[in-house]
């Protein structure tokens, strides 16, 4: 073993240059001040090793970047840990960053002879915004997709090189496969490469001119190795700890539902570029996408040379502190505000359950090759969602929202139709109070109506009593996929109680007097004839003014059949989707 | 032992430790993200197979081969072939020589046996060869080459004639071994 490395240091020297790596003077002796540079190497070893394992696995197209994710994440042996890891590391990189700029400035490190280093780290820094930047788009989830067209429209703002530095960048005037190209060619390509290069420089400068001692010193100089060596190893294994945790602790990292230009989603960055985010809330986007960050370069640069007297050291640190503060606190406005903001938490639950329900599709029935996104587009659940607060969702609810789950902000004009001809639904539709309110009739004309104060409201004990066998009657009829069928004798039963034979009703109150059931006559009142089935359901919404239905008395309720209002497949769809679940509340 | 002995004895503990402890702390840190993406690149060795049978796929009418047994070259179209994460349906998969024998029929894959080349069926000397390192195979898949480079013969699939048509189960064996081993 020895005559084997003897023959390798005698031809390489590898001796000699480890013993001078080892062997560097940390004057003071070694503190914890000092380990933050070797975490942020550490960190970055990290993000390329596993980087390229995540390569293996990835396939930048707007077909298949989604996909080779969702596949890495859900069917490869431990994917979700590679990639958790990844995704987490590269957040620490941007605590440790601000942790190590932040002791570099507090301890004066950026001055003489160090300002060229100084200038090397904030490179780095910028690379290394732009390396969380461009791998927050590579999963072509809704979340990188929305989030980084805002990155990229500000490069626009830049002047007139501005339209042609975005255009390079996207590789065209839309997102699209070159989008996805570039950003990975950027990702793992480019910007790693001048980030070895940099730090190359950046050790190279640090060595030349050692560690810049925190006075007082506390301990006897001492050497890098082993002492240092090791208060920086146990800063990293920490960092590694922390990140491992949050890996298995969220099971890995976020993956939303496929990019869709169609699909809108709250744009979002990351939150280490929130207080960005919401800085341009107040400034126009050329402040703050050029403007202000012209001006915090240009003051970095100039750093070194303020920081020369004392004061101006104080005005650096103040100034940096004052930064600082300034981010937490725009970051900690930015959440606040989508906190309290009941659409944001809607649109984000929304965007979940397509992420699920995406998931769920894939791994049953497998991703054509048009990809995932189009399984959202036709899966008949989500359209039926989307159908429904499109079009409905102005006058009627479901469990109280808009279809998707959003808060609907005018008062509802129509009835609540979650659990629509359920034997529930109807129950509670024959019960006069609530008939009139807001969940059912409440807002329409027919609070008014015959029906809501000369029957329901005048209905005696006895007729009540009769209620829940009239709604079985209708129920059944609906023959909705989560209710069990009536036997037919029950059914002879309900419906001679419905053509009021032995009289239980009083006249003028007995359903059939104006409703009709499997008769040839036109009632007064809508043909209760398979009330809420596919086919009642399907005509109804193409025609509510149908004879059959509310005729010359509809209130308000769109004709969807007219006009291509809605296609006849969206019809469709909606009707099952209506009649799909039973209600909620 | 003197107490100056006693106290270089402590401190070669300490710098002992330190030095173990750095050196343990700093090969955890290196190997982390290496064993971090570890199962997932050996997920293609780890991962066991479905064990689903190879599924019958329809390939021509018996009525297109030939009766005298002269082979005839075909795509074969799976109905559902799964690429990773993408489905796709009714996709060439491959190709196969059929050959017909009365009502029965017998399937040899185009691949050869030897290294995966696709095999010619030549009309003249009426044998399989295979273009890559001359490899010749009989009408009925036995190697006729001396020192044949093909460790066995081509491989057959198991075929079936059901109402005038032609099912196989398509399948691919392992390269160059003797025997005829399905990879899964």
């Amino acid at each position: 073993m020895k005559a084997l490395l003897d023959w390798v240091d005698d031809r390489s020297g590898i001796r000699s240059l480890i013993r001078e790596a080892l062997y560097e003077k940390v004057p003071g002796g070694a503190r914890w001040r000092y380990v933050w540079g070797s975490c942020l190497t550490f960190v970055f070893f990290t993000q390329v090793v596993t980087g390229t394992l995540l390569w293996m696995f990835y396939s930048p197209s707007t077909q298949t970047a989604w996909e080779s994710v969702y596949y890495l994440e859900y069917h490869v042996a431990g994917g979700w840990f590679l990639r958790g890891v990844h995704h987490y590391m590269a957040q620490a990189m941007i605590v440790l960053l601000v942790l190590h700029l932040m002791q570099v400035v507090i301890d004066g490190a950026y001055k003489a002879p160090r300002e060229l280093n100084f200038w090397f780290g904030i490179m780095m820094l910028g690379v290394t915004l732009a390396l969380s930047l461009t791998g927050y788009l590579l999963p072509w989830d809704q979340k990188g997709y929305w989030a980084t067209a805002v990155a990229t429209n500000l490069m626009a703002e830049v002047p007139v090189i501005g339209p042609a530095i975005q255009k390079i960048v996207v590789g065209g005037v839309e997102y699209g496969h070159h989008t996805l190209t570039r950003f990975f060619a950027l990702h793992a390509g480019v910007l790693p490469a001048s980030l070895i290069g940099l730090v190359v420089v950046h050790i190279y400068l640090f060595r030349k001119h050692g560690i810049h001692a925190k006075e007082p010193r506390p301990n006897r100089d001492s050497y890098f190795w082993p002492d240092q060596v090791l208060k920086d190893a146990v800063a990293c294994l920490a960092v590694l700890l922390a990140v491992v945790t949050l890996t298995i602790y969220f099971h890995g990292a976020p993956l939303g539902p496929p990019a869709d230009a169609s699909n809108e989603f709250p744009a979002r960055p990351e939150w280490y570029f929130l207080f960005l985010f919401q800085l341009l809330k107040y400034v126009p986007a050329f402040w703050g996408a050029v403007i202000i960050p012209a001006f915090l370069v240009l003051w970095m640069f100039l750093q070194p040379f303020i920081g020369k007297s004392k004061a101006g050291h104080q005005f650096n640190v103040g100034f940096w502190w004052t930064l600082l503060a300034g981010s937490v606190f725009l970051t900690f406005l930015a959440m606040s505000e989508d906190q309290a903001n009941l659409k944001h938490g809607a649109a984000l639950n929304e965007a979940q359950w397509q992420a699920d329900r995406v998931v769920e599709i894939a791994s049953s029935e497998g991703i054509p090759l048009a990809g995932a996104v189009s399984l959202l587009r036709e899966d008949p659940e989500n359209l039926g969602r989307r159908l429904f607060a499109a079009h409905c969702s102005s006058c009627h609810l479901y469990n109280g929202h808009d279809g998707r789950g959003y808060p609907v902000d005018e008062s509802q004009s129509a009835a609540d139709l979650a659990g629509f001809a359920s034997e529930k639904w109807i129950t509670e539709l024959l019960d006069h109070d609530q008939y009139v309110s807001q969940k059912y009739f409440g807002g329409t004309k027919f609070k008014d109506g015959t029906m809501a104060r000369k029957v329901l409201a005048k209905y005696t004990d006895t007729e009540k009593a009769a209620l829940p066998q009239i709604a079985k009657l209708l129920a059944d009829g609906a023959e909705l996929p989560y209710e069990e069928p009536l036997d037919n004798q029950k059914r002879e039963e309900f419906l001679s109680l419905f053509y009021n034979d032995d009289f239980v009703f009083e006249e003028g109150r007995a359903c059939i007097e104006c409703h009709d059931i499997d008769s040839e006559e036109e009632g007064y009142a809508p043909d209760l004839t398979g009330y809420g089935s596919r086919e009642w359901l399907i005509a109804f919404i193409e025609n509510p003014e149908g004879s059959r239905f509310y005729g010359k008395k509809n209130d308000r309720m769109p004709c969807y059949g007219r006009d291509n209002k809605l296609k006849s497949e969206e019809i469709a769809i909606l009707a099952d989707w209506i009649r799909s679940k039973p209600t909620e509340f | 032992m003197n107490e100056k002995d006693e106290k270089k004895k402590s401190s070669n503990n300490r710098r002992n430790f330190v030095i173990t402890s750095t050196i343990g702390a700093s090969a955890a840190c290196a190997l982390f993200p290496f064993a971090s993406g570890l199962p997932s690149v050996l997920d293609p060795v780890t991962k066991k197979s479905d064990g689903k049978q190879v599924p019958w796929t329809k390939v021509t009418a018996l009525a297109t081969l030939p009766e005298d047994g002269t082979p005839t070259k075909f795509e074969v179209i799976l109905e559902k072939v799964t690429d990773a994460w993408t489905t796709y349906t009714n996709i060439p998969a491959g190709a196969v020589y059929l050959a017909r024998n009365g009502d029965e029929v017998t399937a040899y894959n185009l691949k050869c046996p030897h290294l995966g080349c696709a095999i010619d069926y030549r009309k003249n000397s009426n044998d399989y060869f295979c273009p890559c390192h001359n490899s010749t195979f009989a009408l009925d898949g036995s190697i006729t080459t001396e020192n044949s480079p093909s460790p066995r013969g081509m491989d057959t699939m198991e075929t079936k004639v059901e109402g005038g048509l032609v099912w196989i189960r398509f399948q691919q064996f392992r390269p160059n071994v003797s025997e005829k081993i399905p990879l899964s």
